[in-house]
């Protein structure tokens, strides 16, 4: 009965070992997603609860057609207790058609480094976190829409939660000609490998002249770097390098674009670019090769293993008599009292010998 | 249509359940054998357990090799990172511990657990057999759901870093793994037969 008990407690134990968990905890990492993940439990009302956190949406600097702006996003008073949260920044809340590319908008980078409108990130144990979309804003000006969307999960047993800011109007001006700019096309890149030093490819429009300042993240003083022009048409250079020290670890460098034509300048958002491990080496025949061939080594060295502990028998003190009477011996008139052995290729004694005597 | 990825677990779970059981009977046919008989600890139980370990670890040898084919195919011929790299070389190691596990009691016999040095040496190859294949599975959970139940462990062999041979080397030492093994097949393995 004790023992029936006591299997019986092992396997509730087992049962409820693992932690209960709903759909997606931790969040299904940065992508382009439309508000609410299209129907996710954040987004259903059966599911969710509104989150009690505040949303703000700010703008870096002034807003021209088709030029970079920094969006800032502050989140602050949200309770959650892994402090992870998912946050989006939309064109719309329609649910599908969502991002700010599907509004005009152009996203160059993100604030984890990559280009999408939904990202992850850590929130402060105060609960606040601000975070910067770097994106070109639509060519047609006039007043365009953004919205800032929040999800994050809750202390066991609660629901899912969600928040959305209040309408943010960003009013873009027509832009004045000439204006120097990034270039529409140019995507800032997320990373660099470990130790990389090659230079930073920077495509512009309408500049003559570009510096460029850049700081390790966490920093507070920029230093300058020169760039170079790659190639120059008309009175313009829109393809520029620049050389910015290789980073090693987990190290994010921060740089800055400052865009001229002739004396007029435009500074740019801060862009981050964060340091990824160097491309992993190994070849995929190489590692089957390995595989077969630690399976053979490891065979090899067991059966070796197995015949060494292997028990000896003591042949010479042993009953032969089955032996010989299981094996095909030949026997030979001419060797009475021998048997000739094929396998070993030796005569032996014949044990049903008698000394000829029937 | 099954997906490849799907295949491999179906194939990865029936592996690691038979092996499960194979290694938990083969570790029990050797404690049988040094704790006194009981009324429990008979010789139908030991000859249960041996059965059941034979079994398992035949079953999950069968299916050992479809599961490495079917996640070659999942992983698109690729060896792109140190996990995955590591997943082909512990599957390897299984597949290596297994098999010896296997020709071992098929050619010794249920009398092998009688003696006690080969009867430690089988339950010790099934157990490190066992920490190999669920090696190469956790490292499946790891790059699919980015955990694996061995994360819960405060010890974790390495996965995250791999030790990379080059194309010659790692055909070097498969050339010296087929060597040995045909030199141990012809010579070594004839010398083993059934303890009566």
């Amino acid at each position: 009965m004790n023992r029936n008990a006591f299997v019986f407690l092992i396997c509730i134990t087992l049962i409820l070992t693992p932690g209960s968990s709903l759909a997606n905890p931790g969040g299904n990492g940065d992508g382009d997603r439309d508000y609410s993940c299209g129907g996710s439990c954040h987004g259903d009302p059966a599911l969710s609860m509104p989150s009690e956190a505040t949303i703000e949406i700010t703008l870096g600097n002034e807003v021209f057609s088709g030029q970079a702006v920094a969006i800032h996003v502050t989140i602050e008073d949200i309770s959650t207790p892994s402090n992870i949260i998912g946050i989006f920044i939309l064109g719309s809340l329609n649910g599908n058609s969502d991002t700010p590319e599907d509004h005009g908008w152009h996203l160059i980078q993100d604030p984890n480094g990559g280009s999408s409108n939904y990202i992850e990130t850590k929130a402060a144990s105060s609960g606040s976190v601000t975070v910067t979309w770097v994106l070109l804003s639509p060519t047609n000006s006039g007043s365009h829409s953004l919205y800032a969307e929040i999800h994050h999960g809750g202390y066991p047993g609660d629901k899912a939660y969600s928040g959305v800011s209040e309408k943010f109007e960003v009013i873009v001006q027509d832009v004045p000609e000439g204006l120097p700019g990034l270039a529409n096309d140019w995507i800032a890149p997320s990373f660099r490998v470990s130790g990389d030093n090659s230079p930073l490819s920077i495509s512009t429009r309408n500049s003559t002249d570009i510096s460029v300042e850049w700081m390790l993240d966490g920093e507070w003083n920029p230093i300058s770097v020169e760039s170079v022009c790659i190639e120059l048409t008309e009175d313009f250079c829109n393809d520029w390098e620049v050389s910015i020290p290789a980073t090693m670890g987990e190290a994010n460098i921060l740089y800055r674009v400052t865009t001229y034509n002739g004396t007029f300048a435009i500074e740019q958002p801060w862009l981050k670019m964060g340091t990824a491990p160097p491309p992993f080496e190994g070849e995929v025949w190489s590692a089957r090769a390995h595989s077969f061939a630690f399976a053979l080594l490891i065979i090899s060295f067991l059966v070796t293993l197995q015949a060494r502990l292997y028990p000896t028998i003591e042949r010479d003190n042993m009953d032969q008599t089955q032996i010989v009477a299981s094996s095909e011996m030949v026997r030979s008139e001419e060797n009475p009292g021998w048997l000739w052995n094929p396998e070993s290729q030796e005569w032996i004694e014949d044990p049903e010998y008698n000394g000829g005597n029937e | 249509m099954v997906g490849a990825a799907t295949f491999h677990t179906a194939m990865a779970e029936i592996v690691v359940g038979s092996m499960v059981l194979a290694t938990l009977c083969a570790i029990g046919c050797s404690i049988s054998r040094i704790v006194p008989t009981s009324e429990i600890n008979n010789e139908s139980l030991m000859v249960t357990m041996d059965r059941a370990s034979l079994a398992g670890s035949v079953l999950a040898l069968i299916f050992l090799p479809i599961a490495i084919l079917s996640g070659n195919i999942a992983a698109d011929g690729q060896a792109e990172s140190a996990l995955l790299y590591n997943k082909f070389v512990y599957s390897g190691l299984a597949l290596g511990f297994w098999s010896a596990f296997v020709i071992g009691r098929i050619r010794m016999g249920p009398g092998l657990w009688e003696e006690r040095p080969l009867a430690f040496l089988q339950s010790a190859t099934a157990g490190v057999a066992f920490l190999m294949t669920s090696m190469a599975s956790s490292i499946g959970g790891k790059l699919v759901r980015g955990e694996s139940l061995f994360d819960v462990l405060p010890f974790w062999l390495p996965t995250e870093t791999a030790s990379i041979l080059p194309l010659w080397a790692s055909f070097s030492l498969l050339t010296l793994g087929i060597t040995s093994s045909a030199l141990v097949f012809k010579f070594t393995l004839p010398k083993i037969v059934r303890i009566e």
